[in-house]
């Protein structure tokens, strides 16, 4: 028989909460930060109904339309007949959003060789020699400080951006996954050996299809760091992208722009996020996390 | 104590390798010291002479930190001597490599591989690098290939239904048997274990003791197993080499304690662990180790004494 629940189980360890309780408690923080915002939000109206700090719910609404409905103030204004498609494609919230993901893809994908960089480093003492003291001196390097020199470099059109997202997040990337290749056992590399694996077998057969759950997890770690970088890039200089819009709209106080801005950019994180874990589980049906 | 006839063949038999067979394994004075920072230089093994024959089931035997695991790792290629030389098949040992099949106490599988690709790794690497698997031949090779692993883990005692499954979801002994298979399909004329079996619960454990050896009986591969556990020693073997830690203060500087023929070896393995000799021989060695271990430190020794009469 299940016990019934005590207040004072709420600070024990050994306790199951029941799945209804997990589920409930899960939401609970939102509803709370859901409540105090509209709280918030009706005090300040009643003070001054023209209040744009803490936007009402109708008018979130109504930014939430104009975002994703109508194009940006600097496009040209769309044919009054265009169909919900081609409102939506042609939306502020669109544009910026494909700027964005854009830039990010693309960073992305100039990170896959240093999560090899960091493989080749724990496997090849080599490589290891060769770069680890540099890679650990690159990253302590405040990234936002070579800004500057990547606009220089890059002109301020989009590699700039892109570099500071990679410059950010690789050295990080790679240690990650030096650390993640050196924890395979050694018993397991000897073995590779001694069933006729070449150097390269054992480091692609062997280690990175070993380590390759845990490389994922640390590229979802590094997804807001990407993000950080990335919105930092676009609030400096860019003319489009989900940053700049937020930055444009801070000028105006359009809180009603910015904060679906704000959590459509968690939102494709988390989903992102989501994917990624997934992916994983599906594509690594062996791997049993700590 | 050991009886006179017993004594008389175990003299017989000491320090002896057989003439008449290749020599497969060769450690020439053989010496390993590593760098211990104030302390200067710790050696771990020193003075090692053997030989060990093409076919021999050699069992290295040795109380924790003597340096059993260090010999078979210079061996396997995994270590270098600071002194003297290591051969298999008349070789140079520069690398790891195939000549020797290795099955190691834990961590012997890939665990992103099922039983059967865990098995199949070995041959399809040495059957065609990428490339050569495009070719229609490499695909009837990969099924031949497939029918015989079944066939070898079926032998191991696993079900068909285990095929398929990752190492996570087989028990320690499961994975013991398939890394043995993964091993021995390979057909490496060295097979060398490291205390394979220590994690394993006693009847499993007895389980792949017979198993071993009825392998070891039928293809006669040159096999060198070390463990702690006398018993499992004695039973398994066909020569037992009992080393001891390394005294710098000790005139024999040699580790090897003791080098002999295993006289029970002759037995039926399902009668050896029965037999009065084998329990005479028990005592004998494990009195040695005893010994041997009181005179290199005076901690307490129930440490390292286990119910199945290991050291």
């Amino acid at each position: 028989m299940k016990n019934a629940f005590h207040p004072a189980d709420l600070a024990g360890i050994q306790v199951r909460p029941s799945r209804l309780w997990t589920q409930s408690l899960g939401w609970v923080l939102f509803l709370l930060g859901i409540a105090l915002y509209v709280n918030l939000s009706v005090a300040r109206h009643k003070e001054n109904p023209d209040d744009r700090v803490a936007p009402s719910a109708a008018q979130i609404y109504q930014g939430i339309k104009t975002a994703a409905l109508e194009p940006a103030e600097e496009d040209d204004p769309l044919d009054p007949g265009a169909t919900l498609a081609e409102r939506l494609t042609h939306s502020m919230l669109w544009k910026d959003t494909v700027a964005s993901a854009r830039r990010f893809l693309i960073a992305l994908g100039l990170l896959v060789p240093a999560i090899l960089l960091g493989l080749h480093m724990a496997i090849f003492p080599y490589f290891g020699a060769l770069f680890q003291r540099f890679v650990l001196f690159f990253d302590k390097i405040v990234a936002l400080s070579l800004l500057p020199i990547l606009f220089i470099a890059f002109g301020i059109e989009e590699w700039s951006k892109i570099m500071l997202m990679v410059i950010g997040v690789a050295p990080t990337l790679i240690l990650d996954s030096y650390n993640i290749a050196r924890s395979v056992p050694r018993e397991q590399i000897v073995k590779a050996f001694t069933l006729k694996s070449t150097n390269l077998d054992v480091a692609y057969r062997v280690v990175l299809k070993q380590v390759l759950p845990q490389i994922i997890n640390s590229v979802r770690l590094n997804l807001k760091p990407l993000a950080l970088f990335l919105f930092a890039g676009e609030m400096i200089a860019s003319t489009d992208g989900l940053a700049y819009r937020i930055a444009i709209m801070r000028r105006h106080m359009g809180m009603d722009i910015i904060l679906p801005y704000v959590l459509w950019v968690a939102l494709l994180l988390f989903v992102m996020d989501a994917l990624l874990r997934i992916a994983n589980r599906r594509l690594h049906p062996w791997y049993q996390p700590l | 104590m050991v009886s006179a006839a017993l004594r008389l063949e175990v003299e017989t038999f000491s320090v002896a390798a057989p003439a008449t067979r290749r020599t497969e394994i060769a450690l020439r004075d053989v010496s390993v010291a590593y760098p211990a920072g104030r302390e200067g230089v710790k050696t771990v093994l020193s003075g090692i002479h053997l030989e060990i024959a093409a076919g021999e089931f050699v069992v290295i035997l040795g109380e924790t930190g003597c340096g059993k695991s260090t010999m078979l790792r210079l061996i396997l290629g995994q270590e270098f001597p600071t002194g003297g030389t290591v051969e298999v098949d008349a070789k140079p040992v520069k690398r790891i490599d195939a000549r020797c099949g290795y099955v190691p106490q834990k961590y012997s599988l890939f665990p992103d591989r099922t039983v059967l690709g865990n098995v199949m790794y070995g041959p399809e690497n040495a059957e065609s690098r990428f490339l050569g698997r495009l070719r229609p031949s490499y695909l009837r090779f990969r099924k031949a290939l497939r029918a015989e692993a079944c066939a070898y883990l079926e032998r191991m005692g696993l079900r068909p239904q285990d095929m398929n499954k990752y190492p996570h979801q087989l028990s320690g002994g499961m994975q013991q048997r398939v890394a043995i298979a993964q091993a021995l399909l390979m057909r490496p004329p060295v097979l060398l274990m490291d205390e394979a079996f220590s994690a394993l619960d006693p009847s499993t454990r007895a389980s792949l003791q017979e198993q071993l050896h009825a392998i070891w009986h039928e293809s006669r591969p040159t096999v060198v197993f070390v463990t702690h556990n006398t018993q499992e020693a004695l039973l398994l073997g066909t020569r037992l080499i009992l080393l001891g830690r390394h005294q710098e203060d000790r005139a024999h500087k040699s580790n090897v304690l003791l080098d002999m023929e295993i006289p029970t070896a002759r037995l039926p393995f399902a009668r050896r662990q029965h037999s009065p000799e084998f329990h005479e021989l028990h005592e004998y060695v494990k009195q040695l180790a005893y010994k041997s271990s009181s005179m290199n430190r005076d901690e307490d020794l129930t440490q390292s004494l286990t119910p199945e009469g290991s050291l």
